[in-house]
Protein backbone atom coordinates (compact mmCIF):
# COMPACT_ATOMS: atom_id res chain seq x y z
CA UNK A 1 0.00 0.00 0.00
CA UNK A 2 2.92 2.37 1.24
CA UNK A 3 5.00 2.02 -2.10
CA UNK A 4 1.83 2.39 -4.03
CA UNK A 5 0.96 5.93 -2.76
CA UNK A 6 5.01 6.28 -3.16
CA UNK A 7 4.10 5.54 -6.93
CA UNK A 8 1.22 8.30 -7.08
CA UNK A 9 3.07 10.58 -5.41
CA UNK A 10 5.86 10.03 -8.18
CA UNK A 11 3.31 9.70 -10.89
CA UNK A 12 1.79 13.05 -9.91
CA UNK A 13 5.57 14.82 -9.80
CA UNK A 14 6.63 13.83 -12.71
CA UNK A 15 3.82 14.75 -14.59
CA UNK A 16 4.23 18.05 -12.83
CA UNK A 17 7.68 18.56 -14.15
CA UNK A 18 6.39 17.42 -17.77
CA UNK A 19 3.63 20.20 -17.70
CA UNK A 20 5.91 22.81 -16.22
CA UNK A 21 8.58 21.69 -18.87
CA UNK A 22 5.94 22.38 -21.69
CA UNK A 23 4.94 26.08 -20.38
CA UNK A 24 8.45 27.13 -19.88
CA UNK A 25 9.23 25.57 -23.68
CA UNK A 26 6.01 27.56 -24.91
CA UNK A 27 6.97 30.84 -23.23
CA UNK A 28 10.64 30.76 -24.23
CA UNK A 29 10.64 29.11 -27.93
CA UNK A 30 13.23 31.46 -29.46
CA UNK A 31 11.56 34.03 -32.22
CA UNK A 32 15.16 34.28 -33.58
CA UNK A 33 15.46 30.54 -34.02
CA UNK A 34 15.05 30.86 -37.63
CA UNK A 35 16.57 34.01 -38.82
CA UNK A 36 20.01 33.40 -36.73
CA UNK A 37 20.48 29.88 -38.48
CA UNK A 38 19.55 31.50 -41.88
CA UNK A 39 22.50 34.35 -40.97
CA UNK A 40 24.78 31.81 -39.50
CA UNK A 41 24.01 29.69 -42.90
CA UNK A 42 25.41 32.50 -44.91
CA UNK A 43 28.47 32.64 -43.49
CA UNK A 44 29.12 29.05 -43.58
CA UNK A 45 28.65 29.06 -47.08
CA UNK A 46 30.83 31.97 -47.31
CA UNK A 47 33.52 30.50 -45.22
CA UNK A 48 32.83 27.46 -47.50
CA UNK A 49 34.22 29.04 -50.54
CA UNK A 50 36.75 31.28 -48.94
CA UNK A 51 37.97 27.71 -48.20
CA UNK A 52 38.12 26.85 -51.77
CA UNK A 53 40.26 29.61 -52.01
CA UNK A 54 42.29 29.54 -49.17
CA UNK A 55 43.24 26.00 -50.21
CA UNK A 56 45.12 27.09 -53.32
CA UNK A 57 46.88 30.08 -51.06
CA UNK A 58 48.06 27.23 -48.72
CA UNK A 59 48.87 24.79 -51.62
CA UNK A 60 46.32 22.03 -50.06
CA UNK A 61 45.25 22.35 -54.14
CA UNK A 62 46.56 23.99 -57.00
CA UNK A 63 45.89 27.06 -58.26
CA UNK A 64 42.84 26.54 -60.83
CA UNK A 65 41.71 30.84 -61.65
CA UNK A 66 38.23 29.28 -63.09
CA UNK A 67 37.43 27.48 -59.60
CA UNK A 68 39.32 30.16 -57.77
CA UNK A 69 36.94 33.01 -59.61
CA UNK A 70 33.87 31.13 -59.36
CA UNK A 71 34.60 30.83 -55.45
CA UNK A 72 34.89 34.53 -55.34
CA UNK A 73 31.66 35.25 -57.12
CA UNK A 74 29.63 33.42 -54.76
CA UNK A 75 31.64 35.60 -52.02
CA UNK A 76 30.33 38.75 -53.56
CA UNK A 77 27.02 37.15 -53.92
CA UNK A 78 26.33 36.30 -50.52
CA UNK A 79 28.43 39.39 -49.18
CA UNK A 80 25.56 41.67 -51.63
CA UNK A 81 22.34 39.56 -49.47
CA UNK A 82 23.78 40.10 -45.98
CA UNK A 83 22.05 43.52 -44.58
CA UNK A 84 20.21 44.55 -41.23
CA UNK A 85 17.36 42.24 -42.07
CA UNK A 86 19.18 38.71 -41.44
CA UNK A 87 19.87 41.11 -37.53
CA UNK A 88 16.23 42.39 -36.92
CA UNK A 89 16.57 43.94 -33.23
CA UNK A 90 16.99 42.04 -30.57
CA UNK A 91 18.59 38.39 -32.64
CA UNK A 92 21.29 39.17 -29.60
CA UNK A 93 23.15 36.73 -27.93
CA UNK A 94 21.92 35.83 -24.56
CA UNK A 95 18.01 36.24 -26.12
CA UNK A 96 18.46 33.72 -29.10
CA UNK A 97 19.96 30.23 -28.24
CA UNK A 98 22.28 30.12 -30.62
CA UNK A 99 23.33 33.94 -31.59
CA UNK A 100 27.07 35.38 -30.87
CA UNK A 101 25.76 39.17 -32.12
CA UNK A 102 26.79 41.48 -29.65
CA UNK A 103 23.83 44.26 -28.30
CA UNK A 104 26.45 46.50 -29.92
CA UNK A 105 25.49 45.78 -33.20
CA UNK A 106 22.06 47.64 -32.41
CA UNK A 107 23.94 50.27 -31.09
CA UNK A 108 25.90 51.20 -34.13
CA UNK A 109 23.95 50.08 -37.21
CA UNK A 110 25.24 52.71 -39.66
CA UNK A 111 29.16 51.43 -38.45
CA UNK A 112 28.10 47.51 -38.85
CA UNK A 113 26.71 49.04 -42.32
CA UNK A 114 29.95 50.74 -43.46
CA UNK A 115 31.70 47.30 -42.35
CA UNK A 116 29.41 45.51 -44.77
CA UNK A 117 30.32 48.09 -47.40
CA UNK A 118 34.31 47.30 -46.46
CA UNK A 119 33.26 43.66 -46.96
CA UNK A 120 31.35 44.18 -49.92
CA UNK A 121 34.31 46.22 -51.40
CA UNK A 122 36.88 43.43 -50.46
CA UNK A 123 34.84 40.85 -52.14
CA UNK A 124 34.44 42.25 -55.49
CA UNK A 125 38.34 43.16 -55.35
CA UNK A 126 39.10 39.48 -54.23
CA UNK A 127 36.55 38.55 -57.87
CA UNK A 128 39.05 40.01 -59.81
CA UNK A 129 42.44 38.98 -57.95
CA UNK A 130 41.20 35.53 -57.86
CA UNK A 131 41.29 35.05 -61.57
CA UNK A 132 44.56 36.49 -61.70
CA UNK A 133 47.54 34.83 -60.14
CA UNK A 134 48.17 32.81 -56.47
CA UNK A 135 49.71 36.01 -55.09
CA UNK A 136 47.02 38.88 -56.50
CA UNK A 137 44.68 35.76 -54.76
CA UNK A 138 46.41 35.20 -51.59
CA UNK A 139 46.04 39.36 -50.88
CA UNK A 140 42.82 39.31 -52.07
CA UNK A 141 41.75 36.89 -49.25
CA UNK A 142 43.72 38.85 -46.72
CA UNK A 143 42.13 42.02 -47.24
CA UNK A 144 38.78 39.75 -47.75
CA UNK A 145 40.47 38.58 -44.01
CA UNK A 146 40.63 41.86 -42.73
CA UNK A 147 37.02 43.06 -43.54
CA UNK A 148 35.22 39.81 -41.75
CA UNK A 149 37.97 40.46 -39.12
CA UNK A 150 36.92 43.62 -38.35
CA UNK A 151 33.01 43.13 -38.28
CA UNK A 152 33.35 39.81 -35.85
CA UNK A 153 35.85 41.87 -33.26
CA UNK A 154 33.13 44.66 -33.31
CA UNK A 155 30.13 42.56 -32.91
CA UNK A 156 30.82 39.07 -32.61
CA UNK A 157 31.19 37.55 -28.95
CA UNK A 158 34.33 35.63 -28.26
CA UNK A 159 33.63 32.07 -29.23
CA UNK A 160 36.64 31.09 -26.98
CA UNK B 1 62.09 49.81 25.05
CA UNK B 2 63.59 53.10 23.91
CA UNK B 3 66.69 51.42 22.68
CA UNK B 4 64.38 48.74 20.66
CA UNK B 5 62.30 51.67 18.93
CA UNK B 6 65.46 53.13 17.88
CA UNK B 7 66.61 50.07 16.58
CA UNK B 8 63.21 49.49 14.72
CA UNK B 9 63.36 53.14 13.17
CA UNK B 10 66.97 53.17 12.39
CA UNK B 11 66.34 49.33 10.35
CA UNK B 12 63.51 51.15 8.89
CA UNK B 13 65.69 54.03 7.73
CA UNK B 14 67.74 51.41 6.60
CA UNK B 15 65.10 49.71 4.88
CA UNK B 16 63.52 52.59 3.16
CA UNK B 17 66.94 53.63 1.98
CA UNK B 18 67.75 50.11 0.22
CA UNK B 19 64.06 49.87 -1.24
CA UNK B 20 64.93 53.58 -2.38
CA UNK B 21 67.90 52.05 -3.79
CA UNK B 22 66.84 49.38 -5.66
CA UNK B 23 63.66 50.72 -7.17
CA UNK B 24 66.08 53.46 -8.92
CA UNK B 25 65.82 53.31 -12.33
CA UNK B 26 68.90 51.27 -13.57
CA UNK B 27 70.12 52.46 -17.24
CA UNK B 28 72.41 50.02 -18.86
CA UNK B 29 75.29 51.28 -20.97
CA UNK B 30 74.43 52.64 -24.33
CA UNK B 31 78.05 52.29 -25.54
CA UNK B 32 76.72 49.36 -27.78
CA UNK B 33 74.90 51.59 -30.03
CA UNK B 34 76.09 55.00 -30.23
CA UNK B 35 79.09 54.42 -32.78
CA UNK B 36 76.28 52.45 -35.26
CA UNK B 37 74.70 53.87 -38.44
CA UNK B 38 71.01 53.19 -38.77
CA UNK B 39 70.16 51.31 -41.57
CA UNK B 40 66.07 53.04 -42.54
CA UNK B 41 65.19 50.57 -44.45
CA UNK B 42 66.17 47.89 -42.33
CA UNK B 43 64.83 49.54 -39.53
CA UNK B 44 61.43 49.05 -41.16
CA UNK B 45 61.90 45.54 -40.67
CA UNK B 46 62.47 45.94 -37.42
CA UNK B 47 59.22 48.09 -37.16
CA UNK B 48 57.01 45.98 -38.69
CA UNK B 49 58.33 42.51 -36.39
CA UNK B 50 57.78 44.77 -33.28
CA UNK B 51 54.31 45.54 -34.57
CA UNK B 52 55.01 49.65 -32.58
CA UNK B 53 52.04 50.89 -34.58
CA UNK B 54 49.57 48.59 -33.66
CA UNK B 55 49.51 50.43 -30.23
CA UNK B 56 51.15 53.78 -30.74
CA UNK B 57 48.93 54.89 -34.08
CA UNK B 58 46.02 56.55 -33.32
CA UNK B 59 42.65 55.08 -32.50
CA UNK B 60 40.89 53.79 -35.06
CA UNK B 61 43.68 55.02 -37.71
CA UNK B 62 43.24 53.21 -41.42
CA UNK B 63 45.87 53.07 -44.28
CA UNK B 64 49.03 55.28 -44.45
CA UNK B 65 47.61 56.68 -41.64
CA UNK B 66 48.76 53.69 -39.53
CA UNK B 67 52.32 55.11 -39.41
CA UNK B 68 51.62 58.43 -38.06
CA UNK B 69 52.29 57.24 -34.41
CA UNK B 70 50.33 60.16 -32.83
CA UNK B 71 49.51 57.49 -29.80
CA UNK B 72 46.39 57.96 -27.75
CA UNK B 73 44.94 54.49 -27.89
CA UNK B 74 43.45 53.07 -24.67
CA UNK B 75 44.61 49.89 -22.52
CA UNK B 76 42.57 48.95 -20.01
CA UNK B 77 44.20 47.12 -17.61
CA UNK B 78 43.20 45.72 -13.77
CA UNK B 79 45.88 48.30 -12.49
CA UNK B 80 44.40 51.07 -14.55
CA UNK B 81 43.95 52.78 -18.31
CA UNK B 82 46.67 53.13 -19.98
CA UNK B 83 47.09 55.87 -23.27
CA UNK B 84 50.08 54.95 -26.07
CA UNK B 85 51.96 58.07 -25.76
CA UNK B 86 53.13 60.05 -29.49
CA UNK B 87 56.10 58.06 -30.52
CA UNK B 88 56.26 60.22 -33.90
CA UNK B 89 59.05 62.37 -35.17
CA UNK B 90 57.56 65.00 -33.91
CA UNK B 91 60.59 67.08 -31.91
CA UNK B 92 58.37 68.08 -29.07
CA UNK B 93 55.31 66.16 -29.10
CA UNK B 94 56.88 62.73 -30.62
CA UNK B 95 60.22 61.76 -30.37
CA UNK B 96 62.20 63.31 -32.73
CA UNK B 97 64.37 65.13 -30.91
CA UNK B 98 65.52 61.77 -28.61
CA UNK B 99 69.50 60.49 -28.70
CA UNK B 100 69.91 57.24 -29.60
CA UNK B 101 70.83 56.73 -25.92
CA UNK B 102 67.10 58.03 -24.72
CA UNK B 103 65.85 56.01 -27.35
CA UNK B 104 67.75 52.86 -26.16
CA UNK B 105 67.06 53.46 -22.60
CA UNK B 106 63.02 53.65 -23.79
CA UNK B 107 62.95 50.95 -25.44
CA UNK B 108 65.37 48.38 -23.49
CA UNK B 109 65.55 49.64 -20.05
CA UNK B 110 61.71 51.10 -19.89
CA UNK B 111 62.92 54.14 -19.20
CA UNK B 112 61.54 58.02 -19.94
CA UNK B 113 63.51 61.00 -20.61
CA UNK B 114 62.93 62.17 -17.54
CA UNK B 115 64.55 58.92 -15.86
CA UNK B 116 61.09 57.62 -14.52
CA UNK B 117 60.26 53.82 -15.24
CA UNK B 118 57.50 53.04 -17.91
CA UNK B 119 54.67 51.46 -17.04
CA UNK B 120 55.18 47.67 -18.27
CA UNK B 121 51.96 48.42 -21.03
CA UNK B 122 54.67 48.67 -23.11
CA UNK B 123 56.87 45.51 -23.64
CA UNK B 124 60.55 46.78 -23.08
CA UNK B 125 60.96 43.14 -21.15
CA UNK B 126 60.65 41.83 -24.41
CA UNK B 127 62.32 44.65 -26.08
CA UNK B 128 65.16 44.43 -23.65
CA UNK B 129 66.44 41.57 -25.75
CA UNK B 130 66.85 43.59 -29.27
CA UNK B 131 70.14 43.69 -31.37
CA UNK B 132 72.34 47.04 -30.92
CA UNK B 133 71.69 47.49 -34.90
CA UNK B 134 68.14 46.63 -35.13
CA UNK B 135 67.43 49.17 -32.26
CA UNK B 136 69.35 51.76 -34.43
CA UNK B 137 67.96 50.87 -37.71
CA UNK B 138 64.56 50.87 -35.96
CA UNK B 139 65.22 54.73 -34.76
CA UNK B 140 66.27 55.34 -38.25
CA UNK B 141 62.89 54.19 -39.33
CA UNK B 142 61.00 56.14 -37.01
CA UNK B 143 62.76 59.27 -37.63
CA UNK B 144 61.11 58.99 -41.25
CA UNK B 145 57.96 58.75 -40.32
CA UNK B 146 55.33 61.67 -40.57
CA UNK B 147 55.09 63.73 -37.45
CA UNK B 148 52.12 64.73 -34.64
CA UNK B 149 51.89 67.49 -32.83
CA UNK B 150 48.82 65.46 -30.58
CA UNK B 151 49.99 65.85 -27.13
CA UNK B 152 50.23 62.80 -24.83
CA UNK B 153 47.44 61.77 -22.97
CA UNK B 154 48.28 61.37 -19.18
CA UNK B 155 47.44 57.47 -18.30
CA UNK B 156 44.67 56.72 -15.83
CA UNK B 157 45.92 55.09 -12.89
CA UNK B 158 44.62 55.13 -9.38
CA UNK B 159 46.92 54.55 -6.25
CA UNK B 160 49.18 52.98 -5.43
CA UNK B 161 49.71 51.68 -9.34
CA UNK B 162 50.61 55.72 -9.80
CA UNK B 163 53.84 56.37 -8.39
CA UNK B 164 56.31 55.12 -10.99
CA UNK B 165 59.01 54.26 -8.40
CA UNK B 166 57.41 51.15 -7.09
CA UNK B 167 57.60 49.87 -11.03
CA UNK B 168 61.77 49.72 -9.98
CA UNK B 169 60.10 46.77 -7.92
CA UNK B 170 58.36 45.08 -10.37
CA UNK B 171 61.37 45.43 -12.56
CA UNK B 172 63.22 43.31 -10.40
CA UNK B 173 60.45 40.68 -10.21
CA UNK B 174 59.76 40.24 -13.93
CA UNK B 175 62.55 42.04 -15.57
CA UNK B 176 65.77 40.56 -16.76
CA UNK B 177 66.83 40.09 -20.36
CA UNK B 178 66.95 36.31 -20.44
CA UNK B 179 64.98 33.93 -23.18
CA UNK B 180 62.06 31.75 -21.97
CA UNK B 181 62.89 29.12 -23.80
CA UNK B 182 66.28 27.90 -23.80
CA UNK B 183 68.68 24.70 -24.62
CA UNK B 184 69.73 23.06 -27.85
CA UNK B 185 67.99 24.75 -30.63
CA UNK B 186 67.95 24.76 -34.19
CA UNK B 187 69.23 27.83 -36.15
CA UNK B 188 65.56 28.54 -37.50
CA UNK B 189 64.10 28.50 -33.83
CA UNK B 190 66.66 30.68 -32.78
CA UNK B 191 65.64 33.23 -34.86
CA UNK B 192 62.14 32.57 -34.28
CA UNK B 193 62.67 32.97 -30.48
CA UNK B 194 64.40 36.25 -31.41
CA UNK B 195 61.41 37.72 -33.11
CA UNK B 196 58.54 36.00 -31.20
CA UNK B 197 60.55 36.80 -27.49
CA UNK B 198 62.38 40.01 -28.22
CA UNK B 199 60.55 41.82 -31.24
CA UNK B 200 56.80 40.49 -31.60
CA UNK B 201 56.63 40.31 -27.92
CA UNK B 202 53.54 37.44 -28.18
CA UNK B 203 53.92 36.77 -24.87
CA UNK B 204 52.62 39.87 -23.76
CA UNK B 205 49.05 38.90 -24.27
CA UNK B 206 49.38 35.14 -24.84
CA UNK B 207 51.37 34.46 -21.25
CA UNK B 208 48.82 34.56 -18.39
CA UNK B 209 50.02 37.30 -15.61
CA UNK B 210 50.35 37.05 -12.03
CA UNK B 211 48.64 39.17 -9.79
CA UNK B 212 51.18 41.90 -9.86
CA UNK B 213 50.92 41.63 -14.11
CA UNK B 214 54.01 39.72 -14.40
CA UNK B 215 54.64 37.02 -17.04
CA UNK B 216 54.04 33.59 -15.70
CA UNK B 217 56.86 31.87 -17.65
CA UNK B 218 55.92 28.21 -16.18
CA UNK B 219 52.59 28.76 -18.69
CA UNK B 220 54.43 30.48 -21.62
CA UNK B 221 52.01 31.34 -24.61
CA UNK B 222 49.37 29.40 -22.36
CA UNK B 223 46.89 31.21 -22.83
CA UNK B 224 45.93 34.92 -21.23
CA UNK B 225 43.24 37.22 -20.95
CA UNK B 226 43.33 40.65 -21.66
CA UNK B 227 41.22 44.27 -22.09
CA UNK B 228 40.78 44.27 -17.61
CA UNK B 229 39.59 40.50 -18.51
CA UNK B 230 37.22 41.16 -21.20
CA UNK B 231 38.80 39.09 -24.14
CA UNK B 232 40.20 35.94 -24.22
CA UNK B 233 43.70 35.13 -25.64
CA UNK B 234 43.98 31.06 -26.90
CA UNK B 235 46.74 28.75 -25.35
CA UNK B 236 49.04 28.49 -28.59
CA UNK B 237 51.39 25.91 -27.20
CA UNK B 238 50.54 22.21 -28.43
CA UNK B 239 48.81 21.50 -25.30
CA UNK B 240 45.83 23.63 -26.81
CA UNK B 241 46.53 24.09 -30.47
CA UNK B 242 46.70 21.31 -32.74
CA UNK B 243 47.07 23.16 -36.24
CA UNK B 244 50.00 22.15 -38.48
CA UNK B 245 52.69 24.56 -39.58
CA UNK B 246 50.89 25.44 -42.66
CA UNK B 247 48.06 26.12 -40.70
CA UNK B 248 49.91 28.56 -38.61
CA UNK B 249 51.49 29.91 -41.14
CA UNK B 250 48.67 30.41 -43.29
CA UNK B 251 47.20 31.81 -40.12
CA UNK B 252 49.96 34.69 -39.64
CA UNK B 253 49.85 35.34 -43.48
CA UNK B 254 46.21 35.96 -44.19
CA UNK B 255 44.45 35.68 -40.51
CA UNK B 256 42.47 32.53 -41.81
CA UNK B 257 41.82 29.97 -39.37
CA UNK B 258 41.92 25.94 -40.70
CA UNK B 259 38.30 26.72 -40.71
CA UNK B 260 38.66 29.71 -43.02
CA UNK B 261 37.03 31.88 -39.99
CA UNK B 262 38.46 35.37 -39.39
CA UNK B 263 38.87 36.34 -36.02
CA UNK B 264 39.82 39.94 -35.73
CA UNK B 265 40.83 41.59 -32.65
CA UNK B 266 44.47 42.89 -31.84
CA UNK B 267 45.89 39.88 -33.72
CA UNK B 268 44.26 41.41 -36.86
CA UNK B 269 46.76 44.00 -36.68
CA UNK B 270 49.77 41.50 -35.80
CA UNK B 271 48.64 39.60 -38.99
CA UNK B 272 48.78 42.69 -40.93
CA UNK B 273 52.45 43.47 -39.10
CA UNK B 274 53.22 39.58 -40.40
CA UNK B 275 52.46 40.20 -44.04
CA UNK B 276 55.34 42.87 -44.02
CA UNK B 277 58.19 39.99 -42.73
CA UNK B 278 60.09 37.92 -45.15
CA UNK B 279 58.42 34.76 -45.51
CA UNK B 280 61.40 33.14 -43.65
CA UNK B 281 60.75 34.55 -41.07
CA UNK B 282 57.46 34.05 -40.43
CA UNK B 283 58.90 30.27 -40.78
CA UNK B 284 61.04 30.59 -38.35
CA UNK B 285 58.36 32.09 -35.84
CA UNK B 286 55.93 28.50 -36.63
CA UNK B 287 58.82 26.91 -35.90
CA UNK B 288 59.51 28.29 -32.66
CA UNK B 289 55.77 28.11 -31.58
CA UNK B 290 55.97 24.52 -32.20
CA UNK B 291 59.31 24.38 -30.28
CA UNK B 292 57.82 25.88 -26.99
CA UNK B 293 56.89 23.79 -24.42
CA UNK B 294 53.00 22.28 -24.35
CA UNK B 295 51.22 24.02 -21.67
CA UNK B 296 47.58 22.14 -20.94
Amino acid sequence: MEIHMKKLKLLGLTTALVLAGVTVWAETADPFADIVETRHGLMMQMAADVGKMGAMVKGDAPYDAATAARAAANVVAIASVISLDQFPAGSEQGKSADSSAKPELWATPDDFLAKLGDLNTAAEALKTAAATNPDALKSGISALGKACGACHSAYRASQG
Amino acid sequence: MGRIVRILIALAILGAGAGWYLTEPVMRSTADVELLTGDKAHGEAVFWASGCESCHMAPNAKGADQLVLAGGQAFPTAFGTFYAPNISSDPTAGIGGWSIATFSHAIRDGITPEGEHEYPAMPYVAYAKMEPQDLVDLKAFLDSLPASATPNKPHDVGFPFNIRRSLGGWKLLFGGTGYVLTGDLTDQVKRGRYLAEALAHCGECHTPRNAMGGLTKAAWLGGSVIDDGKSKVPNITSGKLDWSDKDIFTYLTTGATPEFDFAGGAMAHVVENMGHLPESDVQAIVAYIKAVPAVK
